[in-house]
């Protein structure tokens, strides 16, 4: 078997003074596989993000992703493990608003070499890196790398978001509720575009929404609900 | 350093608020400058208000008082001394020079001094330097000529040949005028920045002359009234003066000259030494001077707060900005030296603001406060007791800046990568 991208074993989790949150038995995310997660707020799906960031601990289990076990490493490593393996993209107001387009999506390359030093070897410099990726996302326009992230419409931001998530080829990238702020047709697309990205990159694509429509688009669909023996009937 | 211009980049996106801190900032620090600055002046130009004097002498009072009167022209003496007292002394072997003074009249304010040509030779101020003519001559045998400080014919647009009335007594609104004796101005004294400069010279011969057909304080009437030029074929002698000064030609005979004034039989008298004394009264305002310094450090210490407040204010409406930095690969001490950043920037903002705005304010008021308090503030680049305060102003701001650095970093620990609307 090959090694997994994200393997989750026996993995519990709950606030201090708080009932179980997670407790998931078993999970795992190929390398290259596209996921649809089903979590309706409430699910714990925050939380499970926060772990696969390695931003929280487990109470008890194991997260490896790309084999490396997060509960080994301090949260200095984790933080840094994250940023150079971890693409991400949220609901909306992904950008930091007084950067340009451009410095939004290097922020990553910023943060990580390995990450700048992938995007520069594969693209030969980050600033090229960044306008392909934008290019390849539907923004070719070659003035628009220089405005303002707050002047674009929101499915532009969006696209952005997802050039950074890819920037400096991170193996897996985390889309949390990107397109809920997208009307149904922007939706679609976006999907296409961030699909086509990933392949072309290898990453995997963890995609977390409460929205089912989307989720014939993907190679595999899972609930949380099912997945987390933790959650209780009421929400599912 | 890339985090120090994402600081810079979220700061300019909130220029509003972040140059109204600055200023409020650059004020203080301006604020704190310039009151050094006037601390400073004013104690050197206190200081340099006189020098080269051993001994001034005056009827026995206290040695503040009588500085006050004979050096700063402020209040009044309680006694005259005797002229043969002078002159007992002004002939003491020890004594190399002797300058009389007469004080007790006024013109339109500024104070007027009967005295010699002694004076001029002699007297010293700053770092020994001799009064200087700036036009015309010292005053010469004839009484009714007065030599002007370099004030008082600014202020009063007195030039060589005008004549002018003295009044009686030191009140600003005088109520009787020496208007049968006026005074031609023969000369005029340059700028010395100490209280010569608002002192109008006259001789020890004009000063009797003018009170010469007085009696118990008032002047005569009708007949018993003489002429200017009546006085000036009369001995004028005085019979009494208010002070004297000294000069040795050994210093170390001072304390021993003093001692014989001071218990000297003809009369009470009094010696001071003009640097004791100065620093007697310099200690007695130096604790206003202090407390200056202390509000000044508290409007900085106000400026430093109203920035912690604008900064913290911010935090919270600025959790997403952290959220995303933390999603992109920012660890919680990045977030923290982005706060840390800010405040510094701020700081510095307003610290080279504030020194700007003190230059300006010198620039402006350099004259008005040359010619009406004898304060000549420098315009020079600040001194390192200045740069000491600013970098301390700075470390406060640094030290401050982690206040909010602090809550941030425990707040993107515990926020992590959630945003939350």
């Amino acid at each position: 078997m090959t090694q997994a991208l994200i393997e989750l074993s026996d993995l519990g989790f709950n606030w201090p003074g708080h009932p179980q949150l997670l407790d998931i038995p078993v999970f795992r995310l190929e390398p290259g596989e596209t996921l649809f997660l089903k979590g309706p707020s409430g699910s714990g799906k925050t939380t499970l993000l926060g772990l696969l960031g390695g931003v929280q601990k487990p109470t008890r289990g194991s997260i490896r992703l790309l084999g490396q076990e997060l509960t080994e490493l301090s949260a200095g490593a984790r933080d840094r493990f994250r940023v150079d393996h971890t693409g991400y993209i949220f609901q909306q107001f992904n950008l930091l608003p007084f950067l340009s387009v451009r410095e939004n999506v290097e922020l990553p390359c910023h943060f990580s070499k390995l990450r700048a030093q992938r995007a520069t070897q594969r693209h030969g410099s980050i600033d090229q890196a960044a306008a392909t990726l934008l290019a390849h996302l539907g923004l070719k326009d070659e003035g628009l790398l220089e405005r303002r992230a707050d002047s674009l419409s929101i499915g532009q931001q969006q696209r952005v978001a997802a050039a950074r998530a890819l920037i400096g080829q991170p193996e897996l990238v985390i889309a949390d509720e990107p397109t809920s702020a997208l009307d149904h047709d922007a939706r679609e697309a976006f999907l296409q575009l961030l699909f086509a990205e990933c392949r072309e990159a290898g990453a995997s694509l963890l995609f977390v929404s409460h929205d089912q429509s989307l989720a014939s688009l993907f190679d595999r669909n899972l609930s949380l609900a099912e997945l987390n023996r933790a959650a209780t009937p009421l929400e599912v | 350093m890339y985090l120090f211009r994402l600081a810079m980049a979220s700061l300019a996106n909130r220029r509003f608020t972040a140059i109204l801190t600055a200023f409020a900032i650059a004020l203080s620090v301006c604020l704190l400058l310039a009151v050094e600055r006037v601390r400073t002046e004013a104690r050197a130009s206190f200081a340099s208000t006189i020098s080269g004097t051993d001994l001034i002498v005056g009827a026995r009072s206290g040695s503040v008082n009588l500085l006050l009167y004979s050096v700063f022209r402020i209040g009044n003496a309680t006694n005259n001394i005797r002229w043969d007292s002078f002159e007992h002394f002004a002939a003491s072997p020890q004594v190399k020079w002797a300058i009389p003074m007469s004080l007790g009249d006024s013109h339109r304010g500024y104070r007027v001094m009967g005295t010699t040509d002694a004076y001029f030779e002699h007297y010293q101020y700053g770092r020994r330097q001799n009064l200087q003519l700036a036009s015309g001559r010292a005053f010469a045998t004839d009484p009714f000529e007065v030599v002007l400080g370099a004030e008082v014919a600014d202020a009063l647009h007195y030039k060589l040949g005008d004549k002018l009335v003295l009044a009686h007594g030191v009140a600003v609104v005088s109520l009787v005028k020496h208007d049968d004796k006026p005074f031609t101005v023969v000369g005029i004294l340059q700028r010395t920045g100490t209280p010569v400069d608002r002192t109008l010279h006259i001789s020890l011969g004009g000063m009797e002359a003018i009170h010469i057909d007085w009696h118990n304080g008032v002047p005569a009437q009708g007949k018993g009234r003489i002429s200017a030029d009546q006085a000036r074929n009369m001995d004028l002698t005085p019979q009494a003066i208010t002070a004297f000064m000294l000069g040795l030609n050994n210093k170390i005979s001072t304390f021993a000259l003093q001692r014989q004034i001071n218990e000297f039989r003809g009369e009470p008298m009094l010696a001071i030494l003009p640097g004791v004394a100065l620093q007697e009264l310099w200690s007695m305002m130096g604790t206003a001077e202090k407390a200056l310094f202390v509000i000044s450090l508290f409007v900085v210490l106000t400026g430093l707060i109203g920035m912690l407040t604008a900064i913290l204010t911010s935090l919270n409406e600025r959790r997403r900005e952290m959220a995303i930095l933390r999603s992109v690969g920012a660890r919680p001490w990045h977030i923290a030296s982005l706060l840390i950043f800010e405040a510094f920037a701020l700081a510095l903002a307003g610290v080279v603001a504030g020194v700007g705005l003190l230059y300006v304010c010198i620039a402006a008021s350099r004259g008005y406060l040359q010619a009406n308090y004898g304060l000549d503030l420098p315009l020079a680049l600040p001194s390192p007791y200045e740069w000491t305060l600013l970098a301390g102003i700075l470390i406060a701001a640094l030290l401050m800046g982690s206040v909010p650095a602090w809550r941030a970093y425990r707040q993107s620990l515990a926020d992590g990568l959630s945003i939350r609307l």
